[in-house]
């Protein structure tokens, strides 16, 4: 009868006694290689992803960082008078000319959280001079009336003196390391006399970009967790029906007939365990058949 | 071999694999007085299913012979 054969099963050695197969150590089991490599795929994927999106944010921030400095010249420029402008010498920081020309940058100045200096320049035939710095009085580093102006920068002026333009990119003065506005400063017959400039320090265009990378790496962090941890968590299942499948395997061929296979899944290692339950079965009714020959 | 018979071997298969019709031929004659497994009728269908339940249950489990039986019912 299968019934007798099958429950025989004490006769032969139990699981564990003779292991054939040895437990999978989890550097080599699929579930750490599957985990891991799907980990990887993730990092992989965020990693350009984040190089492409960083490089395009920046350079998107960096325009309109450009053309908000090159804005702010422009109208700060339409509210200073050119005529009185002209005027000044070197020698004249005290004078009420230079104070109200002063002050009223300061004001605009004011107005904006990211500006950190106004000032306006000229071209004096031999280079860039300055005229008015808004920090004259306030700021022991500020230029004086006809101080010249020497950096890579100089160009950038020049150009302003047609049109509004920013700094190409960061560059680094006496003062610091700033990217700037420019604006033509005009007289009463709407001549080109000065330019007008607006510096925001490296630091404040930075920290932007820095808060955007942080949080793209934020994003990047949490995505490959989170993506671990489903990977890990539909592994472990799949890894652990496998192993009731070896478990089962290896009962049998230790000779323990009443082993059973105890795997209820709808995918391919449910059509596995369906197969295998199957060839199981009849192994065990084919061997009772040959019990119950003479 | 009668078409019940034939369609009680079909759905046993899926379950016990080739040696079905052995595992069947079995059954009748053990538990419905050495009846041939191809003689198979309607009227020996209730016994039939009794006996698969519990034989099959040891080779495959409860869960399964369950649904083995209730195929065979629905024939």
């Amino acid at each position: 009868m299968i019934v007798s054969r099958i429950n025989r099963g004490s006769e032969y050695p139990t699981p564990g006694q003779g292991r054939l197969i040895q437990l999978v150590s989890a550097r080599h089991s699929l579930q750490t290689k599957l985990t891991a490599s799907f980990i990887i795929l993730i990092l992989l994927i965020s990693g350009l992803t984040f190089f492409y999106t960083y490089g395009a944010t920046k350079a998107a921030l960096k325009e309109s960082t450009q053309d908000e400095l090159i804005q702010v010249a422009g109208i700060m420029a339409t509210q200073i008078n050119g005529d009185n402008v002209i005027l000044l010498q070197p020698g004249e920081e005290n004078t009420t000319r230079f104070i109200g020309i002063r002050d009223h940058l300061a004001a605009m100045r004011a107005n904006s959280n990211e500006i950190t200096n106004a000032y306006i320049m000229k071209d004096s035939g031999n280079g860039i001079i300055f005229v008015v710095d808004d920090i004259y009085g306030t700021d022991s580093n500020a230029a004086r009336i006809g101080e010249s102006y020497t950096t890579g920068e100089n160009s950038t002026i020049a150009e302003a003196m047609k049109n509004p333009v920013a700094s190409k990119d960061f560059y680094t003065d006496k003062w610091g390391t700033f990217m700037s506005g420019y604006a033509p400063v005009r007289n009463s017959a709407g001549e080109t006399v000065a330019v007008l400039g607006v510096d925001m320090t490296a630091d404040k265009v930075m920290a932007k970009q820095d808060f955007i990378g942080y949080t793209i790496y934020l994003i990047m962090g949490l995505s490959a967790l989170i993506a671990g941890l489903i990977i890990f968590y539909f592994s472990r299942t799949m890894i652990r029906d496998i192993r009731k499948l070896n478990d089962t395997a290896e009962k049998i061929s230790m000779g323990d007939m009443s082993a059973m296979v105890n795997v209820q899944r709808n995918d391919e290692i449910g059509e596995l365990a369906n197969s295998f339950s199957r060839m199981v079965a009849s192994l065990k009714i084919m061997m009772s058949d040959d019990d119950n020959k003479p | 071999m009668s078409q019940l018979s034939e369609h009680v071997l079909k759905e046993t298969t899926v379950y016990l694999g080739p040696a079905s019709g052995k595992f069947l031929e079995r059954q009748t004659q053990s538990h419905l007085n050495g009846l041939q497994f191809d003689k198979l009728e309607k009227q020996h269908l209730d016994e039939l299913v009794k006996w698969v339940g519990i034989s099959a249950g040891l080779l495959i489990g409860k869960d399964k012979a369950e649904e083995l039986v209730k195929k065979i019912q629905g024939l």
